[in-house]
Formats: structure tokens, C-alpha cells, sequence
């Protein structure tokens, strides 16, 4: 052990939702040594709360603070995900599933869906989905942790739903149990260095005053350092994505399943998600407020819950874009004051623990930034934003839907650039822009593509090539192994409990 | 309704060397019901990827997709073992470092072993500590290919092959004439325009035309088909990469060593690279080094000597004409590149594997991941050329892409930006830098490790390390046991 040469470099981070406490657990936790934390937060200010529903790579984030699974999925009332259940967003009545895991497996180096495409031109194939063990024990209501081996069993990986306004509290508990130091208080001036420019300390409304070395804005939309104190500038993304708003409101589970899963229905003017919790329902539509009124999501809300409501729908606001630059002078922006896109993709929490990552990785140790690191921040926070929102245009755009003018408008709308020429390439041959970096890869565009009943004119050649009774007793064995898969693993219910039976026995 | 692509119904593949000919068998065994005739143009000596007598990782995944056995390269191509790669001088006098493939280590050893080699080292102190399971057994001679499909306390070694070209060549051909690939010897005089960007046919000197669907250009760096191309361009690499003349020796005495090495000197670098029927030694010098100098220092009496222009065509894809190898990529053989980058371009066109008609977005899909990985090839070769020694010998040439960051990046964090489609992966070239002599910067959130953690992680890789030894055969008298099995002639 090599003791740090200077004092611990001072971050203050602002903003007590799950983005801030996120931040301030990660650095305490794995800087410890090289920085101090402290938390500026404001109980007059709520929470958005967002991301009840989550990725695989939130649990990489929550083993590596050293958090146990079971007793942070019991505070928070977590259930698992398996993936997304996609409705009437190609076409009304329509529906798939967006799995954590592959479809089918490549065989002589083509690609699962080549094979699929080839099968349906005979008629011989079933859903995609049930190719799948991930989209076929969602189905099923079923869940098991993947096996560690090379087996079908090892094909999907999962992530939690949870209760958002749980989590940052528990976050907030963790983060204060390491040393995180916590100031209830409003800023009313942030203090900058006259010759650089950097923020050098935040002044709350009783006079306290907050130096620090590097601040992390985790103000929300507001964005109180990076947006109004430096100024750095929005870009917009309306166009591509017109969802603004959301109208949230929990109900009752009205059914004994519990699905591992998150459903997003698409509606008249955006989509609604339910996310099951283990003990309520969440629910929430996201809608352009361009095209329907603010009372007019919050009934459609109420009719569409299948529960019985536990409290009155609640309005947020958001607009999706990023941030110029999300580093900034010696201000870091993390979820929300960084950048936004919608829930549909439960891309949320992983923004922001993205961004947290890479602070983590290019973190001023000495206190002083270097331009370089704040570059390469920049570059990697802007890619991944960029990827995500060309991936969540696709699910707009890839429609056949004509029955409002909200549809009309994303279907006939002008995508950027990048997604068209990836449009193209699918539509043309089959094939899917190929990224080793970033979020999505080739099995999330398929599932959306095929999903969406964007199906290409042409696959490859070599699917063709098998007799189409041998490939379809191929894929009817692959069928038969995810079928016998499933019906061996628990519901997901009953594994719950026993977890949490467990939990309580280690206890 | 999707529909397949009609499929290619014949591919000509210019160039009868070792990389045409696995290409050829590629494509026929992915299209059997396509015809796939090789133009047997004498192949260049220049040609890297077709006279290289080695390889990396990849090709042994390759070679086993396309059904062709290690064990006959050992048996029949005189096929020995590389586990590692020795660099010596380039961080200065008497400073060297071991590079082994893959990306095994422990993170937790990682940081330990950075610490380490980041540490200031005082003169007497020996080398830095072994940094792979690899390194470990080159150094106790010991090594044999695990058996696949079950563990050992080898099976997280990964391998590099080398052979005799000549013979490994003899080898592909046997199978491409197994699977019905065609052969003409010849010299292509002709080029008949098709539609578009396309061409339709090749003539031969003194013979007919040949039609295909596709043609694929592995005939060396004149490409004599691509450069021909009205719509051809190639980029020029010599501001980045300074070796201008590459001396190859004709082979030493047969040497069975698990590690290649590649030696800085005042006059340039060499590489020597073991093998049954004799080292290979190669001399790379920047333009103004007199022959004589180099011809003495090469040690060996000299095979040839080539003039290299760095560079690579800007799409290596045009209408239906695909460079691969030299063709599409002029390099300096400064570790086993060529022969890696050709075959993993071949990967890529067989995953992307185009109909009769070609998508012009398929085309540019290739080109902008092709791309990426020549441009992959041309940032590791620049991190060699990016030190004060190379420098004084080589000059100080402007380092492209963004070597200068992965640089930054590795001294002050010990950090290696991922890149797409590089040759190396993020462990290898964190150990290349620390074998060319630089010095890694700890991970902000290694400073904070505990060190208990590394202790076990330590103790843990001293156990691997002594299995491994324990488990693995003396190399040469492995090797020599199973050479013995060749069949004769």
C-alpha cells in the first residue's frame, strides 16, 4: 500500500436523488484515500426518481461497492428482469419481448436470424422470441440466475426492478456509512475562481459555505453548475424523440403472477410502462405533451391501470438531449444534469453509472483537472448517450402505425445520420453496424427490428443452403431445449421468497 | 418476406501464395456450391502475409473453423509454439519485457504487477516480475498444447503457431483440392469493366477471360487488381511508420524456443523468429542505414531486401474487388501482423459474406470496420516508434490516431482507452508498453486497493503458475516426439 502523497482530493456533489448518491457511494467506496465526499441536498427539492427499472450492468455497480444482492433487493423491493415486453409498437395488437440474452446461437459463423428468416420463408418458424430462454421464461413468469457455464442456461443475464425512491435512500445509507458527509441545504451562489473560471465553493441559504476541488452536478434538469452556473449549452432532441412528459402512478398487483419483466404498451401519444415491484405495480405514461394535454395522460392512465390505484397520477417533466459537453472546468454532470432519454429503455440508472465509471477511471488525483481527461470523458459520455438514442429512435420509427398524429409524425420523420445508414444495411441484407463499445449489440437491434416487423428484404445466402426440413428440426431442438429450460426453473415468485427465506435464515 | 441472397456463383482469388489459397478454401467451404478458381501469380517476396511464418491467436480459431488441424501444421508444416514475445533495448541498454497473448491476468495482479513495474527499479535489482503463466513456462521451457474441451493448467495459455510457409502452403493447397477449389497459373494482362464499379472479367496473358461475381485481390502489395481500380486510392502511412527497408535472412539453425524476440539496435530493429527448420531473422532500418552496416548486422546471409512504402487502400472494398493481405496493407513485419490483420479481414468478409449483388451500404459497412482494423494495425506499430531509443534511430515521426492518448493514458493511469477492432487486445498492449519500456501510472481506484487482495491474488497465480510447470512437458522434447510422427517425404 502506497499511502496518497497529497490530501484527499474534496468532491462535493449536489443533488440527493439516485444519480448523487449513486456518485457519492462510488467515490467513497472506491476512492477511498484519494477523496472526500460530501452531499449537498435539499428536502424541499423532490426527487424525479427515475429508472425503476434497470440493466444487467447495475448489479456489476452494486457488487463492486460490495452491496449484498438479496439485502438490497429486500429494501428496495426489487424484482428481477429478464427483459422488455414491446406492445402495439409495430402494429396495434403486436407484441415482443426485448431480452437480456441471445436469440438461437450462430451457426457456421451466420447469424441465428438469417437462419429464422430463411425458416419463415418456408413457414416453418414460431416467434423468434421462442428461440430464446430469456423472452421464454419471461413468457413463463419464470426465473433462475444464468449458470456460469457455456450451456443454453448461461444465454441471458438479468437486472432488478425496483422501488426508485427506495433505492436513493438506500444509496444515500450506504454512501453516509463510509464516510459520506451529507448537508441539508439550498444553494443560493456558487463561488467561482476569477482566473479560471472553476467552481470553487457552494454557498447555502443559511450562509453555509462548501469548498471543494471537484463538484458533481446531480441537480436534476435543472442542472444548477453545468447548465445555468457554466453555461454549457443543451442540445435538443425533441425532434427524434417527442415525449416530454410522463404521468406516474403506482397500483395494486391485480393479478398472483409476478413477471419478470418490464412492459411498455405503446400509446395514442408515447407508451406506458408497468413495472411489477414485489408489492405494487408501477405504471406511468410517457407522452408528448405537443400532442395530448397533461389530464388527458393522467386519465388514460388511471383506465389503463390494472390495479387499483394507490395514489393520485404525478406529472414529470423532461426533455431528451445531453449536454454539450458533460465535463466541464472542474464540474462533472452525472444522470440528469447531464443528459436525458427516455424510460423505454430502462437506459437511466445506466447512464448515470456510466458516467460514474468513467469518473472513477479519469479521476483527478491530484485535484487539478487535466484537459486530456476531461476530453476522454467527454468523448466516451458522448458516444454512449449517442448510440442510446439512436437505438430508442428505432423504436418510434420502425412502425406501421397511422392512427394518430404522434405516430405519423415519428414514423415519417427524419432520422439522424448514423441510424439511417444502419436502417438501410438491415433492410438491405440482414446485417447489423457492428460496435464492441457502447450498450446495445446486434441481439437488441434484431429484437427490435423483428419485433417491429421490420424485416429485411434479404438474408444470407448461406441460410439457404440447408434442406428447410432439416433446419426447421434444427431450430425445433433448440425450441425443445429452451422449453424443457423453462419448465426446470422456479416462478418467479416462489424464488423470490425463497431468497428472501433465505435471507432471513443468514440473518 | 425476406428472401436469401442469391449466392456468388464463382470468386476468383488473385494470387496463388499461402493467403490466397486459405482464402479460397474460406469461400468454398462457406458457398460449396460456388465455384472458386485461385490465379496462381507468382507471389512477391514483399508480400508479408504470404512469406510470414507465423502468425497470432486468431489464425488458430480460424484454421479450426475452416477444418484445418493444428496438429497436421506440426506434423506436416514443420509447426512449432510461440508463447511469448521478447522485447529488448527499446525503453534503453539491458531493459527487456516479455508480451504473452490474451487477457487472463487477475485484475487485482494487474494492479500488483503495475505497482511493481511502476515502481523506480534500482540498478542490480533483475527484471520486473514475470507478468503471465506464459512467460513462466517460455522461460522454464516447458509447453504442450492443451487438449481442447478439458481443463488444464494449461488451457489459459493462448498460443501463437509458426511453420514453414512453403510446406503450410503445400498443406492448404491439399485441402483446397480436396474441397474442389480451382487452380490456374498465369498473369492477369486485362481488366473487362462491368456494370457500375464493378469488373467483369480478368484475362489472362496469352490465355481467355475470366468472369466472375466476385474477385478478391491477395496478389501482394502491387494489388494488381485493386490499384488498377479507376475508383482505387491508397493512404499513405510513411509519415507515421519510418522503416524503410526490410532485410530478411535466409534461415539459421533450427531453434525450439517458445518465445520470438524483437531487439531495438542503433541501426533498427530485429526480429527473430524461432523455428525446426531454422531461425528467421529480419532487419528493419530507417532509409539513410548503408547496406553494409545492416547486411553485417543481420547475422545470417540475406535472403532479400525490401523497400517498403507504408500504406493502405483507402477502401479496401471496391464495386467486387476485396483486397486482402498486402493489398490491401503495406507494413513493416514487426511482430506478426500481417498474416493477423489478413485473416481477420477474411473473418469479417465471411461474416458479411455479400450476394451476387452487392449492397453498396455492405461495402461501406466493411470498409469502415476494415478500416479500423488497418488503422489498428498502424497504432501498435506506432507505439514502437513512439520511444526516446526508437526515436534516436528512427526519428521522431508524428504519432497518428490516438496513440498519443493510449500513451497519456497508460503513463498517468495505467489505462488503455478501448479501441474498436484493434490487434491487440487491452492486456496486450498494457504489456507491449511496459516491454517497449514505458512505465504505467496507477488506476485511481488501484491506489486504494488492499493489499491483502493482491497478496491472495499473488499466491493464487503462484499456485497456477507451479501447476502449470508441474503439468507441462519439456517443449523440445515434446516437439521432437510428435515431429517424429510426420509422415515421411
Amino acid at each position: 500500500m502506497t499511502a496518497p502523497e497529497s490530501s484527499p482530493v474534496r468532491v462535493v456533489v449536489l443533488g440527493g436523488g439516485t444519480a448523487g448518491w449513486m456518485t457519492a457511494a462510488g467515490i467513497a467506496r472506491l476512492l477511498p484515500g484519494l477523496a472526500s465526499v460530501q452531499l449537498v441536498e435539499s428536502e424541499e427539492i423532490g426527487i424525479v426518481g427515475v429508472g425503476e427499472a434497470t440493466l444487467p450492468h447495475i448489479r456489476g455497480f452494486v457488487e463492486r461497492l460490495g452491496i449484498d444482492e438479496a439485502a438490497f433487493m429486500k429494501a428496495t423491493h426489487a424484482t428481477y428482469k429478464l427483459g422488455i415486453d414491446f406492445r402495439d409498437f409495430g402494429r396495434i395488437g403486436e407484441s415482443y419481448i426485448h431480452p437480456f440474452g441471445s436469440f438461437g446461437e450462430e451457426v457456421q459463423g451466420v447469424g441465428f436470424h438469417h437462419w429464422w428468416l430463411e425458416l419463415a420463408r418456408h413457414g416453418k418458424a414460431r416467434e423468434i422470441g421462442d428461440y430464446s430462454l430469456a423472452v421464454a421464461a419471461a413468457k413463463a413468469n419464470r426465473f433462475r440466475p444464468p449458470s456460469q457455464d457455456d450451456s443454453l442456461g448461461s444465454t441471458y443475464g438479468y437486472a432488478y426492478q425496483f422501488d426508485a425512491t427506495l433505492f436513493g435512500p438506500f444509496m444515500r445509507e450506504f454512501a453516509r456509512g463510509i464516510g459520506v458527509e451529507r448537508h441539508e441545504g439550498r444553494v443560493v451562489t456558487v463561488e467561482r475562481d476569477g482566473a479560471s473560471g472553476d467552481v470553487t465553493a457552494l454557498i447555502l441559504a443559511d450562509g453555509r459555505r462548501i469548498e471543494g476541488d471537484l463538484f458533481v452536478d446531480c441537480s436534476g434538469f435543472r442542472s444548477i453548475l453545468l447548465g445555468q452556473e457554466l453555461g454549457v449549452a443543451w442540445e435538443d432532441w425533441t425532434h427524434w424523440l417527442p415525449c416530454d412528459r410522463a404521468a406516474a402512478m403506482p397500483c395494486t398487483h391485480a393479478t398472483e403472477d409476478l413477471r419478470p419483466y418490464t412492459t411498455a404498451t405503446a400509446m395514442p401519444a408515447g407508451w406506458r410502462w408497468q413495472i411489477p415491484l414485489q408489492h405494487r405495480m408501477g405504471n406511468g405514461y410517457v407522452f408528448s405533451s405537443a400532442h395530448i394535454s397533461e389530464e388527458q395522460a393522467c386519465e388514460a392512465i388511471i383506465a389503463a391501470a390494472e390495479g387499483t390505484p394507490l395514489a393520485d397520477p404525478r406529472i414529470l417533466k423532461f426533455r431528451p438531449g445531453r449536454r454539450a459537453q458533460s465535463w466541464s472546468h472542474n464540474v462533472i454532470g452525472v444522470g440528469l444534469a447531464s443528459g436525458f432519454l427516455e424510460p423505454l429503455e430502462s437506459t437511466s440508472i445506466y447512464l448515470a453509472q456510466m458516467a460514474i465509471t468513467y469518473l472513477i477511471e479519469l479521476f483527478p488525483t491530484t485535484g487539478a483537472v487535466d484537459p486530456r481527461d476531461r476530453d476522454e470523458f467527454n468523448r466516451l459520455v458522448d458516444m454512449e448517450y449517442d448510440r442510446v438514442r439512436d437505438f430508442l429512435i428505432l423504436h418510434y420509427h420502425a412502425t406501421t402505425r397511422d392512427d394518430s398524429e404522434f405516430w405519423n409524425h415519428v414514423r415519417t420523420m427524419q432520422v439522424p445520420d448514423s441510424l439511417a445508414g444502419k436502417l438501410e444495411l438491415w433492410r438491405r441484407a440482414g446485417r447489423v453496424e457492428k460496435y464492441s463499445d457502447g450498450l446495445f449489440y446486434d441481439a437488441s437491434w434484431i429484437a427490435v427490428y423483428v419485433g417491429q416487423g421490420m424485416l429485411p428484404e434479404a438474408h444470407d445466402p448461406r441460410a439457404a443452403m440447408i434442406a428447410p426440413d432439416a433446419l426447421a428440426r434444427a431450430t425445433e431442438r433448440l425450441r425443445m431445449a429452451v422449453t424443457g429450460e423453462v419448465a426446470a426453473m422456479p416462478g418467479h415468485r416462489d424464488y423470490l421468497m425463497r431468497e428472501a427465506a433465505r435471507l432471513a435464515e443468514a440473518a | 418476406m425476406s428472401n436469401p441472397r442469391e449466392p456468388l456463383r464463382r470468386v476468383v482469388v488473385v494470387g496463388g501464395g499461402q493467403l490466397g489459397v486459405l482464402a479460397a478454401i474460406a469461400l468454398r467451404r462457406a458457398l460449396p456450391g460456388c465455384e472458386v478458381l485461385v490465379i496462381g501469380t507468382p507471389p512477391s517476396p514483399a508480400a508479408f502475409a504470404d512469406t510470414a511464418a507465423t502468425a497470432m491467436p486468431f489464425t488458430n480459431k480460424l484454421h479450426d473453423r475452416l477444418g484445418l488441424a493444428e496438429a497436421d501444421i506440426v506434423t506436416r508444416a514443420g509447426g512449432s509454439y510461440r508463447l511469448i514475445t521478447r522485447f529488448s533495448g527499446w525503453g534503453g541498454q539491458g531493459q527487456a519485457g516479455a508480451v504473452a497473448y490474451g487477457e487472463t491476468l487477475d485484475p487485482a495482479l494487474k494492479t500488483a504487477f503495475a505497482r511493481d513495474w511502476g515502481a523506480v527499479r534500482l540498478p542490480g535489482a533483475g527484471a520486473p516480475p514475470v507478468g503471465s503463466l506464459a512467460q513462466v513456462l517460455a522461460e522454464a521451457g516447458r509447453f504442450a498444447p492443451p487438449p481442447p474441451g478439458e481443463p488444464t493448467p494449461l488451457s489459459a495459455v493462448d498460443y501463437a503457431l509458426r511453420w514453414n510457409p512453403a510446406a503450410y502452403r503445400g498443406l492448404l493447397i491439399d485441402s483446397a483440392e480436396a474441397l474442389g477449389v480451382g487452380y490456374v497459373e498465369g498473369m492477369i494482362d486485362r481488366i473487362e469493366p462491368g456494370e457500375g464499379e464493378d469488373i467483369a472479367a480478368v484475362g489472362l496473358a496469352g490465355g481467355g477471360m475470366i468472369p466472375a461475381d466476385l474477385f478478391l485481390d491477395c496478389s501482394g502489395p502491387e494489388a494488381s487488381l485493386i490499384a488498377a481500380h479507376p475508383a482505387f486510392a491508397f493512404t499513405d502511412w510513411s509519415a507515421s511508420l519510418p522503416t524503410r527497408r526490410i532485410y530478411c535472412s535466409q534461415p539459421g539453425a533450427p531453434m525450439a524456443a517458445l518465445e520470438d524476440r524483437i531487439t531495438l539496435t542503433g541501426l533498427g530493429w530485429v526480429s527473430e523468429i524461432a523455428g525446426r527448420d531454422g531461425l528467421q531473422i529480419m532487419l528493419g532500418t530507417p532509409a539513410h542505414v548503408p547496406r553494409e552496416d545492416a547486411l553485417a548486422l543481420l547475422r545470417l546471409p540475406a535472403r532479400t531486401v525490401i523497400a517498403l512504402t507504408p500504406g493502405r487502400a483507402e477502401r479496401p472494398w471496391i464495386g467486387n474487388i476485396i483486397a486482402l493481405g498486402d493489398a490491401a496493407a503495406r507494413f513493416e513485419p514487426l511482430g506478426p501482423l500481417h498474416l493477423d490483420l489478413a485473416h481477420r479481414q477474411l473473418a469479417l468478409l465471411l461474416e458479411m459474406l455479400p450476394g451476387r449483388d452487392i449492397s453498396p451500404l455492405e461495402r461501406k459497412e466493411y470498409n469502415r470496420r476494415s478500416g479500423l482494423m488497418m488503422e489498428g494495425v498502424r497504432e501498435v506499430l506506432a507505439l514502437h516508434f513512439a520511444g526516446i531509443e526508437a526515436q534516436r534511430v528512427f526519428g521522431a515521426p508524428p504519432l497518428p490516431g490516438r496513440v498519443a492518448a493510449v500513451i497519456d493514458q497508460f503513463l498517468r493511469r495505467g489505462r488503455i482507452p478501448f479501441r474498436e477492432e484493434l490487434p491487440l487486445l487491452g492486456q496486450e498492449q498494457f504489456a507491449l508498453l511496459v516491454a517497449l519500456g514505458w512505465t504505467p501510472g496507477m488506476p485511481p481506484a488501484a491506489q486504494a486497493a488492499d493489499a491483502a487482495g493482491e497478496g491472495a491474488a499473488r499466491a493464487a497465480f503462484e499456485a497456477e503458475a507451479r501447476a502449470a510447470l508441474a503439468f507441462a512437458p519439456p517443449y523440445d522434447q515434446w516437439l521432437s516426439r510428435v515431429a517424429s510422427r510426420a509422415p515421411s517425404g
